[in-house]
């Protein structure tokens, strides 16, 4: 490589054969809208800092006194439950949806780009209209679509969003219709990454559907599976927007999840400090969860 | 070989029933709104799974669209939008050239740390930029608000550019060097122009979710001129009676139309980037 003259005068850091001016916007934008927030979030949880007036002090009494707040815990164990249930039906869903999608396109039956675009639509949909579907759809009068279908094979009504129990399992429900579509399509990358040698090699050795199901579809797609668990989790853990709109996360707090929670402790209750202690632990969950994803990559070679 | 084939019919029909069940429960809610959205006030409340009204109207989207001010909103939301997606491949697209022609140290552990910022929630952000943002008076300002929307799509934009620049093999830049082009002439001239799809498909998925973007201006934006539909739409809810959820139904109408409308045309891009974006890195 021959130094042009203007690598010469930035000394060969700048030069454009070096990352510098390449990624200093990159750097730019990270330092001030990530890094330095960051930093700011640290701080300000160790302070008594709130958003009614301009000073404050340093003080551990914050961390302290939200980490004996039993609602944490209330809070933790809804955003837990919300969840899991959303991993477990999402990967189910998602992965039952490519199957048969797979299986449309393999025997080129019609209607599997519609029904895919049609999962894929709930996803691009903001989350508060989705919030506001679901609220529209899960009315507690008997005029409400889901009451109307559960009048219509005779099991009455059910007041979906005033009990603690059902608000909870609406959540879900709509979570649930939102992220589907981004298991799908993950999913159904995977299946077509999977050699068709591998299904006829079985046949050959007298393996059925099924047994081909759970013995080659299955462990080929782990890999897949634990990737799409990880980036289902961080999805629904930056969830608040679905839930304004759909519970505002009642009734009571039987809907107010950790994001949700942060929101309402700094910008309802004003409490800088204790909003920055949780926005600690949504960035140490963050954490975990980049080094997970990171092993995972690393671990298919594909990093 | 009739075992096989009635087997074979048996697959078709259960794939028909995943699809009848996708059907039902994602189109329902929707063609369910949709039904609503075009009812009258008085249409709302009877309990018949009827889709099409007996009076079906159209008042309810003109009211929301002019009364509601629902133009401005999908105008400003429109605004944001394309600023932020813009933004995005702007500072994305060099770094992404970076990561993926240039070897220098520590690229594999900045690469992950971009990924990383992709998993913090925008709520951490933008809770020390509001206090920040206030004491710079900008607040409020579509300027500040469109660089926080270009921050969130960065970690994303740059990953799924890098793999579509790992895809165009280097020898490329090299010869157009060799013809003495600058490699960042290169870059612009030769390459760019050569993901163009990819770039399409990143541009379209960044302005997508910056449409549905919502933590951002529900802290940053506060005069009710500025807000985009997101936020609208949630204090129009807040503000209509149960009475005229027809009205509301056709805000909701308005509000994911552009969304699901450029996605269902560019659908064939961004369903490759998506996957290719989570699995390949």
């Amino acid at each position: 490589m021959t130094p042009t003259k203007k690598a010469f005068t930035f000394r060969g850091l700048a030069g454009e054969h070096r990352p510098t001016l390449w990624l200093a916007p990159l750097l730019a934008i990270v330092t001030l809208f990530y890094l330095y927030p960051a930093f700011e979030v640290l701080r300000y949880s160790l302070t008594n800092a709130s958003l009614l007036r301009p000073d404050y002090e340093y003080t551990l009494s914050t961390f302290a006194q939200v980490l004996g707040d039993p609602v944490l815990y209330k809070v933790i164990k809804t955003t837990a439950i919300f969840v899991i249930a959303s991993i477990v039906l999402q990967l189910l869903l998602g992965l039952l949806i490519a199957v048969a999608v797979n299986r449309a396109s393999k025997r080129r039956l019609p209607g599997r780009v519609f029904i895919r675009s049609l999962v894929l639509s709930a996803w691009v949909m903001p989350g508060v209209v989705i919030g506001i579907v679901w609220a529209i759809i899960l009315n507690d009068a008997d005029y409400g679509l889901a009451n109307l279908l559960l009048g219509a094979v005779g099991l009455g009504t059910v007041p979906w969003l005033s009990t603690p129990t059902t608000a909870l399992i609406s959540v879900i429900i709509a979570n649930v219709w939102r992220g589907t579509a981004f298991s799908m399509i993950l999913q159904y990358a995977g299946l077509q990454s999977i050699p068709d040698e591998l299904y006829e090699a079985a046949e050959v050795d007298g393996a059925g559907k099924l047994q081909s199901f759970f013995y080659i579809t299955i462990p080929q797609l782990r890999p897949i599976m634990m990737i799409n668990i990880i980036l289902i989790t961080i999805s629904t853990l930056s969830t608040f927007d679905m839930i304004l709109a759909l519970t505002g996360g009642g009734p009571g707090q039987a809907t107010e999840v950790l994001s949700l929670r942060t929101y309402n402790v700094i910008f309802q209750n004003y409490s800088l400090s204790e909003g920055a202690v949780l926005a600690v632990i949504m960035m140490l969950i963050s954490l975990a969860l980049t080094l997970a994803y990171r092993r995972l990559l690393r671990s298919e070679g594909t990093l | 070989m009739r075992g096989r084939r009635s087997q074979r019919l048996m697959s078709d029909a259960l794939t028909y029933l995943v699809f009848i069940f996708a059907l039902v429960f994602f189109g329902g809610p929707l063609l369910w709104v949709l039904s609503l959205s075009i009812r009258t006030q008085q249409e709302i409340f009877i309990t018949s799974l009827r889709l099409i009204p007996e009076h079906p109207t159209f008042e309810n989207y003109t009211e929301v669209f002019y009364t509601a001010q629902f133009s401005v909103y999908l105008a400003n939301s429109l605004k944001l939008a394309l600023a932020g997606s813009i933004g995005a491949m702007v500072v994305s697209a060099p770094a992404a050239y970076a990561f993926s022609r240039l070897t220098f140290r520590g690229s594999g552990g900045l690469l992950i740390g971009v990924l990383a910022l992709q998993m913090v929630p925008p709520l951490v952000v933008v809770i020390p930029l509001y206090r920040y943002f206030d004491r710079l008076n900008l607040l409020d300002s579509y300027f500040s608000t469109s660089m926080v929307y270009i921050a969130i799509l960065v970690p994303l934009a740059t990953w799924m550019l890098k793999g579509f620049f790992d895809g165009i093999p280097p020898a490329l830049d090299e010869a157009a060097m060799v013809d003495g082009c600058t490699r960042f002439g290169a870059f612009l001239r030769v390459i760019l122009p050569l993901i163009l799809p990819g770039l399409t498909s990143v541009f379209v998925l960044t302005a997508i979710l910056a449409w549905g973007e919502f933590v951002v201006p529900y802290v940053l934006l506060s005069d009710p001129s500025k807000l985009p539909i997101s936020i609208a739409i949630l204090n129009f809810q807040g503000n209509y009676a149960a009475n005229s959820t027809n009205v509301l139904a056709a805000g909701g109408v308005l509000a994911m139309l552009p969304a699901i409308a450029t996605f269902v045309i560019l659908q064939r891009f961004i369903v490759r980037a998506l996957t290719s974006g989570a699995i390949k890195g």
